[in-house]
């Protein structure tokens, strides 16, 4: 008995970090848990781990916030050791590091005034970021005497993107995520980044979430009630069976109507690669809309033929065919077209999902087109692939958010997301 | 049962298993708690509870979900033509609520899988299997049997387990399953094997094939699984079907012939086949006709 109080201190400490990495772990999970240790004692570790992980992981992705959070609590004698001396190893490379950096700001201060934030940042930046600003500065280093205000400007500005730059690494949050399992790192990672291998691995997974998501759907529009009319031919069928006696009635379901669904899709050179993926993810929903018609526009705009969308793998060349890739973006055009084209492809059935980036030429008249497209359609939604901390720096992105719903789309994950909510 | 029992006992089965199973099990079974089993089509995820009924000497009970599934079919029904026929040869009779109770009594109960289980004398494994292709309706009707191992009928009352089953429920991942469900099962993700452990199956499912053509279909199997182009990975079930396929037909060695030959074994459509198809030409034309498989 005295045994599993002391495992019980000891787990409960535990259940409140895997509360903290975001597991649901009850009271009960903990006396079980201690109930197992009694069994099994704290002997060999991976029986430690295992056992615990039955109870308290209740799925793949939490297994693996498990094994972490794990592995970091009950550390082995070892893993202190070698932990210590990384930690030891990793300060020394720091001091060295600052130090260096502190000789080449030196050199950089006669030439730029630096405030002391600035200097902070350059100290911890990596070796090659400062090589990079370092060269900056030898390459307009003549620009100095000309205009030295102009100069120390340019300078501040390069200074800023760098450190933006080294921040967006940081929070891409799919680097983690790809060590403990690469599926849920591929969800994780921004959708212009996948290399050209990853992509075969994107679309099988697209194809696995997709089938999840229609499952989600369909067992959704089962649930929605059963109260319609009674079903005479049915419960008279079915009342054969015992003699005639109605004992049972079957109800006809509500018939749910799903709505028409309308992609206008943004094919200019920054946003193909993310507009495949978004028109492949969407194709595979059977379950978001009883019908669409997809429109490709940058400075035109065509609609894409049903049967070649079915090949995704031909995105591509369709695209390419049709004459608009890589060119500018006209969004109040597309939107036009869209709104004036008869007999009417836009009507209060129909969700109108654009899938773009923003950024248009005269962002003022694209505004006036989206208001009109909103009133013409039932539901209006717009799937941004540009990641949502990054919104606040883009002013059309405030402008538009003010017309329409934007769902941040950077991610398959957050694709994945915005699909359920069509 | 201490740990090293169940795994004599799971030794005794032709069932391949690591440590990290043994103690999922091993811990599920001491509990008492439903174990939810999940990973890809194929890899024996519905074994296990064949095995575990095998090992603990218990009967198999299962039930296959399926969409529409309900407590009708998984539970219990009332047999609708005994108590109609009951009540037309007793018409006459005085005693009305006498018989009105006697209908809803245990001679017109159809038992159904989960109420057998609960119900049983002797303690059996529950397989509740496929749980993600049932309803949430029905997944919600069976938190009441997994924590407390009782079921209400508005007719008789809650009915209490006379022995506890080991239940084992097995997912695809076809849908997500509530929180609700997850929280009361201990949990297990079975991944597919890796090169041994589909070697190991192999000598033991397939103890009559030749041990180099085993090791060369494991290999190959692996590679297909490994090959990202590939959109439906071969199961375990596919390796066994796929080495008992080329031992049928006499087949020593696995060359890109035999390959070609016994390929709708192991893969399940044709983009796949074609896939496998072009990598094989191309790595036919690598090694100028000196490759063997």
């Amino acid at each position: 008995m005295a045994d599993t109080e002391v495992y019980l201190e000891k787990l409960s400490a535990f259940a409140r970090i895997l509360r903290m990495e975001g597991l649901s772990v009850s009271p009960r999970d903990t006396e079980d848990a201690a109930a197992i240790l009694t069994r099994l004692g704290f002997e060999d570790r991976e029986t430690v781990k295992t056992a615990l992980m039955t109870v308290y992981a209740k799925s793949r992705e939490e297994q693996l916030k498990f094994s972490s959070a794990f592995d970091g609590f009950f550390l082995s004698e070892e893993a202190i050791r070698a932990q210590a001396r990384q930690r030891a190893e990793q300060e020394r490379q720091r001091q060295e590091q600052m130090e260096q950096a502190g000789e080449e700001l030196e050199q950089i201060g006669e030439r730029v005034r630096l405030d002391e934030q600035e200097r902070q940042s350059y100290r911890e930046l990596p070796q090659e970021a400062r090589q990079k600003l370092q060269d900056f500065l030898n390459r307009y280093k003549g620009n100095v005497d000309r205009s030295p205000q102009l100069y120390s400007e340019f300078i501040h500005s390069v200074f800023a993107k760098t450190m933006m730059e080294q921040q967006m690494l940081l929070e891409n949050a799919g680097v983690g995520a790809e060590e403990l399992d690469p599926e849920l790192g591929l969800l994780c990672r921004d959708i212009g980044a996948f290399r050209d291998s990853e992509i075969p691995k994107a679309i099988a997974l697209i194809q696995n979430v997709a089938r999840q998501i229609n499952g989600e759907l369909s067992a959704k529009r089962r649930g929605q009630g059963s109260s319609g009319k009674l079903d005479f031919r049915r419960t008279i069928r079915g009342s054969l069976s015992s003699g005639g006696s109605l004992h049972r009635l079957y109800f006809r379901k509500p018939r749910t109507r799903k709505r028409k669904l309308v992609i206008l899709c943004d094919v200019s050179g920054s946003m193909v690669q993310f507009s495949e993926f978004a028109l492949r993810f969407i194709q595979s929903l059977n379950q978001v809309a009883e019908s669409s018609r997809t429109f490709l526009f940058s400075e035109t705009i065509v609609e894409a033929d049903p049967f070649q969308l079915q090949n995704m793998d031909r995105f591509r060349d369709t695209v390419r065919a049709s004459g608009i890739y890589g060119r500018g973006t006209d969004l109040g055009l597309a939107l036009r077209h869209l709104c004036d084209t008869r007999p009417p492809v836009l009507n209060q059935n129909t969700t109108l999902l654009i899938l773009s980036d923003t950024k248009t030429v005269d962002t003022a008249r694209a505004l006036l087109w989206l208001q009109e497209a909103k009133r013409q359609s039932g539901k209006l939604l717009w799937l941004n692939p540009i990641p949502e901390r990054n919104w606040k720096y883009i002013k059309s992105v405030g402008a538009v958010q003010s017309i329409v719903p934007m769902i941040p789309c950077s991610t398959l994950g957050e694709l994945a997301a915005a699909c359920r909510r069509l | 049962m201490t740990l090293d029992e169940l795994k004599s006992r799971l030794d005794e089965t032709s069932y391949v298993y690591d440590e990290n199973m043994l103690t999922t099990l091993f811990v599920a079974l001491t509990l008492g708690r439903p174990l939810l089993i999940e990973g890809a089509a194929g890899v024996g995820k519905t074994e296990v509870a064949k095995v575990m009924a095998h090992a603990l000497g218990r009967d198999l009970v299962r039930l296959q979900c399926y969409e529409g599934l309900d407590e009708s079919k998984a539970l219990y029904e009332w047999n609708y033509q005994k108590q109609l026929l009951t009540i037309q040869v007793d018409q006459g009779r005085e005693d009305r609520q006498e018989l009105t109770k006697s209908l809803f009594s245990d001679e017109y109960l159809l038992e159904r899988p989960l109420l057998k289980s609960i119900r049983s004398e002797q303690p059996v494994v529950l397989l509740i299997d496929e749980i993600d292709k049932a309803d949430e309706e029905f997944e919600a009707f069976l938190l009441e049997l997994l924590s407390e191992t009782q079921v209400t009928i508005p007719e008789i009352g809650t009915i209490r387990a006379k022995t506890t089953p080991f239940v084992i429920l097995t997912s695809n991942r076809a849908r997500p399953l509530s929180e609700a469900l997850r929280r009361r099962c201990a949990y297990m993700h079975i991944d597919y094997p890796d090169m041994d452990k589909e070697l190991a199956i192999l000598r033991k499912k397939l103890p009559h094939v030749d041990d180099r053509l085993a090791a060369q279909v494991a290999l190959a199997v692996q590679k297909l699984r490994a090959t990202e182009a590939i959109l439906k990975k071969p199961s375990i079930a596919e390796t066994l079907d796929w080495a008992a396929a080329l031992d049928a037909l006499g087949i020593a060695e696995l060359t890109p012939e035999a390959i070609r030959k016994t390929a709708g074994f192991v893969l399940k459509n044709n983009e796949d086949l074609l896939t496998l198809a072009e990598e094989q030409q191309e790595h036919c034309g690598a090694c100028q006709g000196h490759c063997h498989g």
